[in-house]
């Protein structure tokens, strides 16, 4: 500290602004706790459907994701949006509750229940009280297996997605977001587009095309149900064996097209103009990985040191902690059964919007041209795995985890020899990642900002 | 009447003053081998003067910036190395910085709250102050300027407060401030409000009680305290408001915001105007939803809100036309089921249902360390004591049908509140999605997801 103290006299700064005399020495840490991955019971209901249950008694709630492989992936020809629309109709009548019946019950419950459509699956997710953990079941299961898409909710639906759909573009980001993956994927890729879909495609729609999708895709073999919380392991398997018990039938994975990523020509920066806009949204894209391929570890440690986090990556460090020019610059590989997306993406001061993208360009060839400092790869290892029992801490966590987990086919153990697998990370596994999937010149880019020049 | 509803929800902790004032809370949990490390002041938005508005929130990001024995850069470095991560947040009233650590680094964060607390004057400089005006300028820019209907809940409540009350301006602060803001500013609000006499700290998790006091003592003790702890102010209720204002934006549906001063965070009228939001407009089957969104299909959102303020709460509704629906009908539709509440009463089944909603969401809240040790420090810092977030908890369930719309016909009368009409138009900025703007993030770096 002695050093410290002698910079301090000399650039004059004042020791009564201090309110303490006493230097405490910084504390070192001693080993850190193991990392705790929760245990999981697995298995099959009679009707296929793989369960995985990890029972947590300290709080009396539950929750609960059903994954289906009904993404919009699995949108039939011409049919683009249905996976969403089906999805978004599920809790609006059953066979044997009406919509606004359902809707009591579950309120009354103190329950949540929301169905989504993403590019690869379907999700329905259950929230409850301990307490009504049994009857919210009832209803999931019912939504699940027994939606008959009343006519009138039908329409209602749709003109909410048709007006979702236009308010989308009133945010610049999202504007950006969705040129980008278009600029990537091309429309006739799942990850191209919306899973919503377009205007053109959601008012084409018919019921039966929902009755139908729903038909095919909604079956218990080849779906997963994860769930967490307080309930009892000795009971869950006898009470979804019931409540699925008129589900029947198998599905099989949605079937992609070849992932053909647009050549990029020259410089690609697409601009959207948006006049009066105070800030320009930047996103770059280019190919990732598929979740399940074995360098996801890897290209999470690479990803982290370029821009994991706002504060600490590369690009955060530069172009907010260094110029200030914006609030938040981050980076992430896109979780997808096909290679998906990596991505930057950042809103910055509209003044400054060329020499940001130039800063982003500089920073990804210096992560690929000169080598990593040890200081940085060890950080970024340290932040993965010992973070890792925050990624387990809720019963909604945990479910997220695993569902994730199962339904993109990784290793049973894949949580639990994690640890292991980031800190074998080397500079030249981050080297690779980088050269692969950094390079500006295999960018796309994009920027929303007001139009330049005199006005 | 209503026993058996929901079992009385334990919040075990304890809590002690240490001798310069600063209030340790420690909640013991090993349930997970992590630790919050929440220190909150009792210093918001609400004790800046006008015209230098955005001051507590600038500070709460130099405050990240480095201290005498942690340069620029090391913070986040350091609790990188253990696998920690922080944040820090500034709303009206208060003003927080947390860590949460895997439960063999806790010292570490304590350590580093030590030096902002006792060593950060020394190194804050003119360019430190500069580089975070500007980031704190595109926070404004891309929360609020850039973002469709990002200005409504600025305008919004300037119309429900008066200009010299602490609420009307936004805890962002305004543009012509932030640029005329000194170091100067940002050194006497730390001086003032920065002190371990108005403070908490709060430790949630895998931790010792005994060990947890120890540490606190051991590194926040011996810091001199400011002396004379800043006087609260008491309720300060605006009174009725009735303002109505138009404003354009470059959005494609209208949207009408009303915003109402409420009784503060904590009374019995705060507790059953919480379960009377959650009885409008949580869930499908509330009256809102329902209503405007499934009978009379010219909403394509509906919420209400509820802010747990000091001096006064704020109760308001944010819905959006469907197309073709003029705002007009979304105030009208509004004002029926609000009067409905209030004059015809609500029906013991939808009470309970709302009670349970609420109940599922303090239990979500509870379950991290992180945002349990929030609530702690709220609680502590705005109420006075610990526990009295049990006993708010488990007041819910005493609320009653009466309670309810007598809370309804006490606040929430058109000629009380505030609106602000959204259109679609020429107008200069920008969205939100209605109440996630209540905190301001200084520093968002969560790290990583596990997805």
């Amino acid at each position: 500290m002695t050093g410290r103290d002698t910079a301090l006299s000399e650039h004059g700064l004042n020791r009564a602004d201090e309110r303490v005399s006493q230097v405490l020495p910084v504390p070192t840490p001693g080993a850190p706790p193991a990392p705790v991955v929760p245990a999981v019971e697995r298995f099959v209901l009679g009707n296929g459907l793989r369960v995985m249950a990890i029972p947590r008694r300290e709080l009396p709630q539950v929750a609960a994701r059903l994954v289906v492989p009904a993404g919009s992936a699995a949108d039939p020809p011409g049919q683009a949006g249905v996976a969403s629309l089906t999805a978004a109709l599920l809790p609006e009548g059953t066979a044997r509750l009406t919509a606004v019946e359902l809707n009591e019950r579950i309120d009354g419950l103190g329950a949540s229940i929301g169905s989504r459509a993403g590019h690869d699956f379907s999700e329905i997710d259950l929230g409850s009280l301990g307490e009504t953990f049994e009857e919210a079941l009832g209803l999931l299961a019912g939504i699940v297996t027994d939606p008959v898409f009343p006519e009138r909710e039908v329409e209602r639906v749709r003109a909410e997605i048709l007006d979702a759909l236009d308010a989308r573009l009133d945010e610049p980001a999202n504007v950006a977001d969705d040129r980008i993956a278009m600029a990537m994927f091309g429309a006739n890729h799942p990850y191209g587009r919306l899973p919503a879909g377009t205007a053109e495609g959601v008012r084409k729609l018919r019921r039966l095309d929902l009755i139908n999708f729903h038909a095919d895709r909604y079956r218990p073999d080849g779906s997963l149900f994860v769930v967490s919380g307080d309930f009892n392991i000795e009971t869950l398997r006898a009470l979804l064996e019931k409540a699925f018990e008129r589900w029947e039938g198998r599905v099989e994975p949605a079937v992609y097209p070849e992932p053909r990523f647009a050549p990029l020509e020259g410089d690609s920066l697409i601009t959207i103009h948006r006049e009066g806009a105070e800030q320009a949204e930047i996103r770059f894209e280019g190919a990732g990985i598929p979740r399940n391929h074995p360098d996801w570890i890897a290209a999470s440690v690479a990803n982290y040191i370029i821009g994991g986090s706002t504060i600490t990556g590369r690009l955060g460090a530069n172009l907010r902690e260094d110029k200030g020019w914006t609030y938040g610059i981050r980076s992430g590989f896109s979780a997808g059964v096909q290679p998906a997306g990596w991505s930057v993406e950042t809103a910055v001061d509209a003044a400054v919007a060329d020499d940001a993208i130039n800063e982003i360009i500089h920073e990804l060839r210096r992560i690929i041209t000169s080598p990593i400092e040890d200081e940085e790869l060890e950080r970024a290892r340290e932040a993965l795995v010992l973070s890792l029992p925050r990624a387990f801490e809720t019963p909604s966590r945990v479910v997220a985890r695993l569902a994730t987990q199962e339904a993109y086919g990784l290793p049973a153990d894949y949580w639990e020899t994690f640890p292991a697998r980031v800190m074998a990370v080397d500079r030249e596994m981050v080297r690779k990642i980088a050269t692969e999937h950094f390079d500006p010149a295999r960018l796309a880019r994009v920027v929303v900002r007001p139009p330049v020049g005199p006005r | 009447m209503r026993e058996g509803l929901l079992k009385p929800l334990r919040i075990p902790q304890r809590s002690t003053t240490l001798s310069n004032g600063l209030r340790v809370v420690v909640h013991e949990d090993h349930t997970a081998p992590i630790v919050a490390v929440h220190l909150m002041y009792h210093a918001g938005s609400k004790d800046e003067q006008p015209g230098r508005t955005g001051l507590a929130h600038l500070l709460e990001h130099l405050l990240f910036e480095g201290s005498l024995h942690c340069p620029k850069g090391s913070f986040d470095r350091m609790l990188e190395r253990v696998g920690g991560t922080n944040n820090g947040s500034t709303w009206f009233d208060r003003t927080n910085y947390y860590e949460v650590v895997p439960s063999h680094a806790v010292e570490l964060a304590l350590w580093l709250e030590r030096d902002r607390m006792a060593h950060f004057l020394p190194v804050l400089n003119n360019e430190i102050v500069e580089v975070q005006r500007s980031v704190v300028m595109n926070e404004r820019r891309q929360v609020y300027e850039n973002r469709p209907y990002g200005m409504a809940f600025e305008r919004l409540n300037q119309l429900l407060f008066p200009p010299d009350h602490p609420y009307s301006w936004p805890t962002i602060g305004y543009m012509p401030d932030l640029e005329v803001m000194e170091l100067a500013d940002a050194r006497s609000f730390y001086q003032r409000y920065y002190t371990p006499d108005n403070a908490v700290l709060v430790l949630a998790g895998d931790v010792n009680t005994e060990e947890g006091f120890a540490w606190a003592e051991k590194y926040l003790g011996d810091i001199t305290p400011g002396g004379n702890p800043p006087v609260q102010p008491g309720p300060l209720d605006p009174g009725p408001s009735g303002r109505i204002e138009v404003m354009e934006d470059r959005v494609t549906f209208p949207r009408i915001y009303h915003a109402t001063a409420v009784a503060p965070f904590g009374s019995d009228d705060w507790v059953a105007l919480d379960v009377l939001s959650y009885l409008l407009a949580d869930g499908e089957s509330s009256r809102l939803q329902r209503t405007l969104i499934r009978e009379e299909q010219i909403a394509q959102d509906v919420d209400t809100y509820l802010y747990p303020t000091q001096l006064t709460g704020i109760f308001g509704f944010v819905a959006t036309s469907r197309s073709g629906v003029e705002p007009d009908r979304l105030i009208a539709a509004i004002d029926k089921v609000v009067a409905g509440v209030a004059e015809g009463g609500v029906t013991e089944v939808e009470l309970e249902g709302a009670i349970r909603r609420a109940r599922k969401d303090q239990l979500q809240t509870f379950s991290t360390v992180e945002d349990l040790a929030d609530e702690l420090a709220y609680v502590t810092t705005v109420l006075g004591a610990p526990e009295q977030l049990e006993e708010l908890v488990n007041r819910y369930v005493e609320v009653t049908a009466e309670d309810i719309a007598r809370v309804a016909r006490r606040y929430l009368a058109p000629e009380r509140r505030a609106t602000v009409i959204v259109i679609p138009g020429a107008g200069g900025t920008g969205s939100d999605e209605g109440i996630d703007d209540e905190e301001f993030d200084g520093n968002d770096g969560e790290g990583y997801s596990f997805e």
